[in-house]
């Protein structure tokens, strides 16, 4: 069929309102942005931001509070990323095989993805509340004893990454569960039953059936846990703020400190293109690595 | 064909616009002049208004403050004190917001930055210079004619929160400071006769309140920040800059300042010093009430918040004890400015006005902030009042945090010094020596 006139513009004003909308809220601000980045912005409108080149990206590499939120997001993505693809991966096995209540558990183990990060980031910080009182103190301490007294789970750098980390896994392994039901629903039974014929057990039909045949979804679900690692903020922001001494910032919330809290917009600016090239490398790598002939 | 031509140069055309407009926006402008056609507006407007006598619409000035939305003071401003100023100024609509406290610098700067700030805000003291830094607020020394009488009106202390680099920007609105709040159970259980008069009287509790139990402590604060360190390091003789605000090094490092944080390091080795001064433990406020700790300082908030959450527990207050430098503590409070970029300056300036009347501040008495005109002192309401006594007392030695727009820094540097040092991460003097570099960097910025 051909169109023609003003039928073939239609389609092009069907997507004009999403363009509109992409251009308004993604493109317009990424290119402010940039443009920030190379001033010592000024916030109030009318007043004279100096340009200064690259001096922001310089003082990103010699900012030592950017390194050590760089160190600390690597070991968050490191910890999380693999704590929802193993725990997502076993969730999305059980639940495969179960026979009866499958909906009812795929529900349930998604039900965190569904919930409010702020909601559960508070949850979370009163769960591990460092006084006799949180609810995880109470439990190791008085109930079965573990523990000879109270952990400072929020004053001490160290303990801090227990509530983050666990929530970041918790609320994370429904959503790569889903993804890795919905590949294991696309291996042919053929297949199993091939193996089954060839004396293969359980744990091979995992290892060179299964595994393999879902290898395009376990690809694609660590580049995006990947880049959901590096965006962290919000359950670090509320829980502990990047305390005790910034031990627990990361790069976004570093890069909101130097925006909100300094005033410093061109240097938050540029950690954030800082923070986007190092995204894009790490995934641009692990496509390019792990591929390996099928499409992602 | 065509049509991907033509997709293709839409495309282009719109992110052409787009960066277009994202390099106009900002046009780059020089200070002055900016802030003289902002006066021209306004003497403009004022030659319409003159010339042509239109029927009044009543102006909407839009005030945001941190009081919380279901509290005495939110009540008695939206119920007595707005209504009550509309009354008399029947030109005039007063909006006031609530913002919490947190949110609430974030939502002012964002909301400037989009031109739409709030006409008056009531300001934590220690924002003013910052606001003042960057353009924000408008110089009541130079556009309010009868500044000078309201100046002579309020008390030094908290006025002088309102200087910034020989300008005055605003108005005080209420004032308080921290005083040493004892445990009068604790102390009769202890065999402590009479709060401590001095630091040293502090740490001689602390062998008996150890005896009462391992989990109680002499003393409690919520963090290393400077509104809980300055009473002790001030009260040691101590300091954190020098008094022009050009350096750290000699004053944060000093002998002084560092007997203050080699005090509180001692007590928290000895177990007398709560570890909720490292973000751990039961916070100050509730230990008190649940006889955990013997001791915490704190403000005139304290005593609606006890009223409402332990009604069977009394606060008992006292100076902060005394060191070499005497009893100090730390001026808090708010201070009432006027925005840049109000569009109804003579309307805001009214209000402003206003909450420095005896009606505005009596009646803000009755709710917890302490009144910052000098001469309600001596009405029989102060002079009758359960417990503003030892603040009046505590705020004639009080000290002003540094006023400096860079303060929000420093007092993370602060704040980080004092964890590594009860931590016992770093030596007192080095971690000393190595904040004051941090913060003289961030002074001769300026």
């Amino acid at each position: 069929m051909r169109l023609h006139g003003f039928q073939r513009l239609i389609p092009y004003l069907f997507l004009l309102p999403g363009l509109l909308l992409f251009l308004t809220w993604m493109v317009y601000p990424l290119l402010r942005a940039l443009q920030i980045s190379v001033y010592d912005w000024k916030l109030l409108p009318g007043q004279v931001s100096q340009f200064v080149g690259l001096a922001n990206y310089r003082e990103v590499f010699t900012d030592p509070i950017f390194w050590s939120t760089l160190r600390n997001t690597l070991m968050y993505t490191v910890v999380t990323v693999t704590g929802q693809m193993a725990l997502g991966l076993v969730a999305a096995l059980l639940v495969h095989q179960a026979v009866r209540g499958r909906i009812f558990f795929r529900t349930l183990y998604y039900f965190p993805v569904i919930t409010s990060w702020v909601i559960v980031s508070l949850l979370f910080k009163y769960l591990f509340d460092s006084s006799r009182s949180g609810l995880i103190n109470y439990l190791l301490v008085a109930v079965l004893h573990l523990l000879p007294r109270e952990i400072g789970w929020l004053s001490d750098a160290r303990a801090a990454w227990a509530p983050i980390m666990s929530l970041g896994v918790w609320k994370g392994v429904g959503w790569s569960m889903m993804i890795f039901l919905a590949a294991l629903q696309m291996v042919p039974l053929e297949l199993y039953e091939v193996a089954s014929i060839d004396g293969a057990g359980g744990w091979r039909k995992l290892w060179n059936v299964t595994l393999p045949m879902i290898r395009p979804t376990l690809i694609f679900v660590l580049v995006m846990l990947v880049i959901g690692g590096f965006q962290a903020f919000i359950s670090i922001y509320l829980i502990t703020a990047g305390g005790p001494m910034q031990r627990t910032e990361v790069l976004l919330s570093h890069m909101y400190n130097q925006g909100f809290k300094y005033l410093k917009f061109g240097y938050g600016a540029a950690l954030s293109y800082v923070l986007a090239a190092i995204i894009a490398t790490i995934s641009f790598l692990q496509i390019k690595f792990l591929r390996r002939g099928v499409e992602v | 064909m065509k049509s991907r031509r033509f997709f293709a140069l839409f495309l282009v055309a719109s992110l052409l616009l787009t960066i277009v407009s994202a390099c106009v926006a900002p046009a780059p402008q020089v200070v002055e002049k900016v802030v003289t056609q902002v006066v021209e507006k306004e003497k403009q407007v004022e030659v319409v208004v003159t010339s042509t006598p239109m029927p009044k619409q009543p102006v909407t000035i839009v005030f945001w403050h941190a009081y919380n939305e279901v509290s005495p003071e939110n009540e008695m401003l939206v119920k007595t004190l707005i209504p009550a100023f509309e009354k008399a100024n029947p030109d005039i609509k007063v909006e006031s917001l609530a913002v919490p406290y947190d949110q609430f610098r974030q939502k002012l700067l964002t909301s400037m930055a989009g031109g739409v700030a709030p006409d008056l805000i009531r300001s934590d003291i220690i924002w003013v210079p910052e606001l003042a830094d960057i353009g924000a607020l408008a110089r009541l020394d130079e556009i309010m004619p009868d500044f000078e009488a309201y100046k002579a009106a309020v008390f030094p202390g908290p006025l002088s929160t309102n200087v910034y680099q020989g300008h005055t920007y605003g108005l005080p609105l209420d004032t308080n400071t921290r005083v040493w709040f004892w445990n009068k159970e604790m102390y009769a259980a202890a065999g402590i006769a009479e709060p401590p008069k001095t630091i040293d009287d502090v740490a001689a509790q602390c062998a008996k309140i150890k005896a009462l139990g391992e989990d109680k402590f002499v003393f409690a604060d919520g963090g290393t920040y400077a509104w809980a360190v300055l009473p002790w390091i001030w009260s040691f003789g101590g300091s954190i800059n020098d008094p022009d605000i050009t350096k750290a090094t000699g004053y944060l490092n000093g002998p002084d300042t560092v007997k203050a944080y080699e005090y509180l390091l001692k007590m928290i080795q000895d177990g007398c010093l709560s570890p909720s001064i490292l973000g751990g433990g039961v916070d100050a406020g509730t230990g008190y009430a649940q006889d955990i700790y013997a001791n915490y300082i704190d403000g005139p908030w304290m005593y609606p918040i006890y009223q409402s959450q332990f009604p069977n527990k009394q606060l008992h207050a006292a100076l902060m004890p005394a060191g070499k430098g005497g009893s100090i503590s730390v001026v808090g409070g708010e201070d009432i400015v006027l925005m840049q970029q109000s569009q109804h300056k003579e309307e805001a300036l009214k209000f402003l006005r206003f909450t420095q009347s005896d009606e505005y501040q009596l009646k803000m008495a009755e709710t917890g902030q302490m009144p910052v005109v000098a001469k309600l002192v001596d009405t029989d309401y102060m002079k009758n009042h359960p417990y503003y006594g030892t603040f009046l007392e505590q705020l004639k030695t009080a000290k002003a945090r540094t006023p400096h727009p860079a303060w929000t820094k420093m007092d993370e540097i602060l704040t980080n010094a004092g964890q590594a040092i009860l931590r016992g991460e770093k030596p007192v003097q080095k971690a000393l020596d190595d904040a004051a570099a941090e913060i003289d960097a961030l002074l001769a910025k300026k």
